[in-house]
């Protein structure tokens, strides 16, 4: 394992059946779990290179014993490790050999689906597509869709502020959701937010959006839900060289244009889906887009004509439009299936995150081609295209010895381009720890601190999900010193008044 | 009254270290055209952050632009505007409420995070804030988000700075979306209907597929002769309940039509466009009604955060028992209450009216006296009010950033 996470804390292993015996106190039957083939299938998380068998597994059934699991850990400083349905791809969830993992898998009841005021308050087990389902008889849904959203739960998609193809037009997990109930380190239970538009005081919701599972445990969750668009429709466009198809990108958003989704993948993404899925993709193409636009059939047929118009304007040298239901579905299958269509060409893979404005695609593209030369490894590219967000996939194989380190350098490098590009290291999946020592290339170490002073506020003795996301942990004392510098400055220059 | 215009960052840490060595709270201002909003600071060191005002990029291909905290949010919006794109949570302009001169900054828009009409579809200022650099009551410069709307590194401090008031840090340079301005706008106008009438129709708008990115009631007594903006929809001594579609113009005329049929039960709709449509729009969100310079002028004005469904029976009750005026925007989640004169401009009626169904209330306008006796941002359950102050500590542990300004008897 490339990756250190904290020393384990020998006190507590030693007396790990004692806490056994005390978890059980608080979750009855068959709710704590302590033998190692049982517990093996947490032992990690989507980001399946890296592995560890948690201390104990605990999966309980109500807000009450969470608060009283966390309040126990805390006075026993015990490390807390919590987990959703475990399909986190930078992970957030990976447990720690002296940690408690908290598995909210019992927390699977909607609680409330509330059309007039048009949210659904649900509990974080729920999976993301289950809540969906849940309104579509009234024509709802809602909209954050990541590519797992049929695993994937609502309480993981607040841990990481989860994305999707449509959050280009809808927004992040962020943007859709308006209270949580909380449980912090410390057992005590809170709520935030509501059923409002916005929060009292400090937008706390906002914050713990996307803190990967270091602030609390979220026991509740309001989700906003949306009226379905009455129609949608999608292009997909071929071109020669990516330039172009990233010119046209830029040029439909130029043009005012918001669509449902943009995506885009390049050759060997596409010469992996198709012959995966057979949607029908050209293979003499550099780029495909996939363009989705949705809303009344008046707008939609319009701004199809649109886009097609920029298209060709473009140089495009193919596009095709669907015209049913079916047939979009079909443009989408590739790009839905292009992670396993790689796992078929590559025994491994790596999925890379990383956002860079729309204008330095082509640019980063040459990034990509130059490092995997010097790496000799290849790399499908497919990314969310209206948002900048890339997800080059590195072939490689584990068996070959070294293949994994060179991908994984590889990856940092292309990161470390994202940042140099002005864009960031992760758009979607989060920092957990595969991300984590790459965090100083874009933050300082004051923006760190400021980071995890916030994180002192919410769990002052670090136990919450120790590990992830920060580099280096420093004890909440530390960073509330406050360095006092020399006082009764003058500022003889500064204008006065 | 000393006040410190700073030039750069740099200028701003300094200051901020020099306040917490000599323990001198500073309040951070920009035109301080807000200075009205919250509790009276308690200092008289003045941080101005006026002539830090540059536009530092605006690349309207990236839907990005990025400002240092004092550019003149007048100025942006007329830079954007040219490229036809705007913010698109419609930020408040509260020169007309509060009576000050139209002057206000883009610190100052993001730390009051007041945003407009759209705020139902397209988020409030938090939502469009992508990154900020900002000085902390450490004294040290930090930055959090980035220049790119998809980005999960990292917590996102950003959401709490859109907000905060200045409590939290002295932003110096952000970075906001933007977006393209719509095509075209239409508004259904439905006339007569009583508050709980017009939530029904509202909440049957929102809950459509039309896309409908405004809804608002007012009451026949806040559509008077004389208010900016309602033209000749004024004076009718009629309740208006307005609904807003925007896109492309054939989709737009086309979800007219549409909600209409849908609204008929409500009564027979009419339409306004474009210009008209605009500037009711923009009464609505600078609650002109309840203008300084207007009849109500004298009242305090609170604005209400509810869930939607529950307005009507919230401003209702509120005006009956105070014989105050109400306007609902939000499709009845944002209450504005302008209320007779009281010395605690009725905060315990509205509170208990506002915790009665989970939402919140602010004292928005209201003579100082009266901002001694009421607590102008609500008060929270105590865990929640315990974690807020832990956290505004992580950022500013001597409290030397806007000290008491959001809430009475704050550290002295």
């Amino acid at each position: 394992m490339a990756i250190m996470m904290p020393a384990s804390d020998q006190a507590v292993l030693a007396r790990r059946a004692e806490i056994v015996a005390a978890l059980r106190a608080i979750v009855p039957g068959e709710g704590v779990i302590d033998t190692p083939a049982e517990m093996r299938a947490y032992e990690s998380d989507g980001l399946t290179a890296y592995r560890q068998p948690p201390m104990v597994v605990v999966l309980p059934e109500t807000t009450e014993q969470i608060s009283l699991i966390l309040k126990y850990c805390a006075g026993q400083n015990i490390k807390v490790v919590p987990r959703g349905s475990g399909t986190s791809l930078s992970g957030g969830a990976l447990p720690l050999e002296d940690g408690v993992l908290l598995g909210l898998g019992k927390f699977k009841r909607i609680r409330e689906i509330d059309f007039d005021n048009r949210v659904v308050v649900t509990e974080p087990g729920v999976t993301n597509l289950a809540i969906s389902q849940a309104v579509a008889h009234a024509g709802f849904y809602y909209a954050p869709d990541p590519s797992s959203q049929i695993a994937c739960s609502i309480g993981g998609n607040v841990a990481e502020n989860s994305g999707g193809v449509h959050c280009l037009k809808y927004g992040m997990t962020t943007n859709n959701v308006l209270g949580c109930e909380i449980v912090l380190m410390s057992g005590e239970i809170l709520r935030i937010g509501g059923k409002g538009c916005e929060n009292a005081g400090y937008d706390l919701m906002g914050v713990i959006t996307g803190s990967e599972g270091l602030l609390g445990v979220i026991t509740e969750i309001t989700v906003r839900i949306l009226q379905k668009p009455e129609t949608a429709r999608a292009l997909m466009v071929g071109f020669a060289e990516v330039e172009a198809a990233g010119e046209c990108v830029a040029r439909i958003i130029g043009a005012g244009i918001i669509p449902g989704g943009m995506e885009m993948m390049d050759k060997p993404a596409i010469h992996a889906a198709e012959a995966f899925v057979h949607a029908g993709y050209p293979l003499d193409v550099e780029a495909l887009l996939i363009i989705e636009l949705d809303g009344p059939k008046i707008e939609v047929d319009e701004l199809i004509t649109r886009v097609e118009t920029i298209a060709n304007g473009c140089g495009s040298t193919t596009c095709q439009i669907s015209t049913s239901e079916a047939e979009r579905n079909l443009f989408w299958a590739g790009r839905k299936a292009a992670f396993p269509a790689v796992g078929r060409i590559s025994p491994d893979y790596l999925c890379m995150d990383g956002t860079i404005p729309r204008g330095a695609l082509p640019k980063a593209l040459a990034r990509i081609r130059e490092l995997g030369e010097k790496y000799q490894l290849g790399c499908a590219n497919v990314f969310h295209a209206g948002d900048g967000n890339l997800h080059p996939l590195i072939l490689y194989d584990a068996n070959k010895p070294g293949e994994i380190e060179r991908a994984e350098a590889f990856g940092a490098d292309i990161l470390r381009a994202c940042v140099e590009f002005g864009g960031v290291l992760t758009g979607e999946h989060g920092v957990g720890i595969e991300k984590r020592d790459l965090m100083p290339e874009m933050f300082s170490e004051v923006d760190l601190n400021q980071q995890q002073r916030l994180k002192c506020a919410f769990d002052s003795q670090g136990l919450l999900n120790p590990g992830k996301v920060f580099p280096t942990l420093h004890r909440c004392a530390e960073l509330g010193r406050m360095h006092v510098h020399a006082g009764k400055l003058a500022f003889p220059d500064l204008p006065r008044f | 009254m000393d006040t410190l215009k700073v030039r750069d960052a740099k200028d701003v840490e300094e200051v901020v270290r020099a306040a917490i060595a000599n323990e001198q709270p500073l309040e951070i201002i920009g035109h301080g055209s807000k200075r009205g909003i919250g509790h009276a600071m308690a200092t008289n060191a003045v941080l101005d952050l006026s002539a830090l005002n540059a536009v530092t990029a605006y690349e309207p291909n990236e839907l990005i632009v990025t400002l240092q905290a004092g550019a003149p949010v007048a100025d942006v919006l007329s830079l954007i505007d040219a490229k036809n794109q705007q913010f698109a949570f419609e930020p408040m302009n509260t020169a007309p409420l509060l009576g000050t001169p139209a002057l206000g900054t883009i610190g100052g828009m993001i730390a009051a995070g007041l945003a407009g009409p759209r705020r139902i579809r397209a988020g409030g200022a938090r939502d469009h804030l992508l990154g900020a650099h900002a000085v902390s009551g450490f004294g040290d410069s930090f930055k959090t988000g980035g220049k790119v709307v998809k980005n999960v590194t990292g917590y996102d401090l950003c959401k709490l700075l859109a907000g905060s008031w200045g409590t939290l840090s002295v932003m110096t340079e952000v970075t906001l979306k933007v977006m393209p301005k719509p095509e075209a706008e239409r508004t259904l106008l439905l006339r007569g209907l009583d508050d709980a009438a017009a939530n029904k129709a509202m909440t049957a708008a929102l809950g459509s597929p039309f896309d409908v990115s405004g809804a608002a009631h007012l009451p026949y007594q806040a559509v008077r002769a004389g208010t900016d903006g309602l033209g000749d929809l004024a004076g009718q001594s009629e309740a208006l309940t307005v609904l807003r579609l925007e896109g492309i113009t054939a989709s737009a005329a086309h979800r007219a039509n549409s909600l209409r049929e849908l609204l008929a039960p409500f009564g027979a709709a009419t339409f306004i466009e474009d210009a008209a449509s605009a500037a009711l729009w923009a009464t609505i969100r600078d609650v002109l009604p309840f203008a300084a310079g207007g009849a109500l002028g004298a009242r305090p004005v609170w604005r209400i955060v509810c869930p939607p469904a529950s307005g009507a029976a919230l401003g209702t009750l509120l005006a009956q028992e105070t014989g105050g005026d109400v306007i609902y925007d939000w499709g009845g989640g944002l209450i504005w209450a302008a209320l007779p004169p009281k010395d605690d401009a009725h905060a315990p009626a509205v509170r208990m009216r506002a915790n009665a169904v989970g939402g919140h209330a602010t004292l928005i306008r209201a003579a100082e006296d009266v901002r001694r006796n009421v607590d102008v941002f609500h008060p929270q359950a105590s865990g929640v009010a315990a974690l807020s102050e832990r956290v505004r500590a992580s950022f500013d542990p001597k409290a030397v950033l806007n000290r008491g300004r959001l809430s009475r008897g704050a550290v002295a």
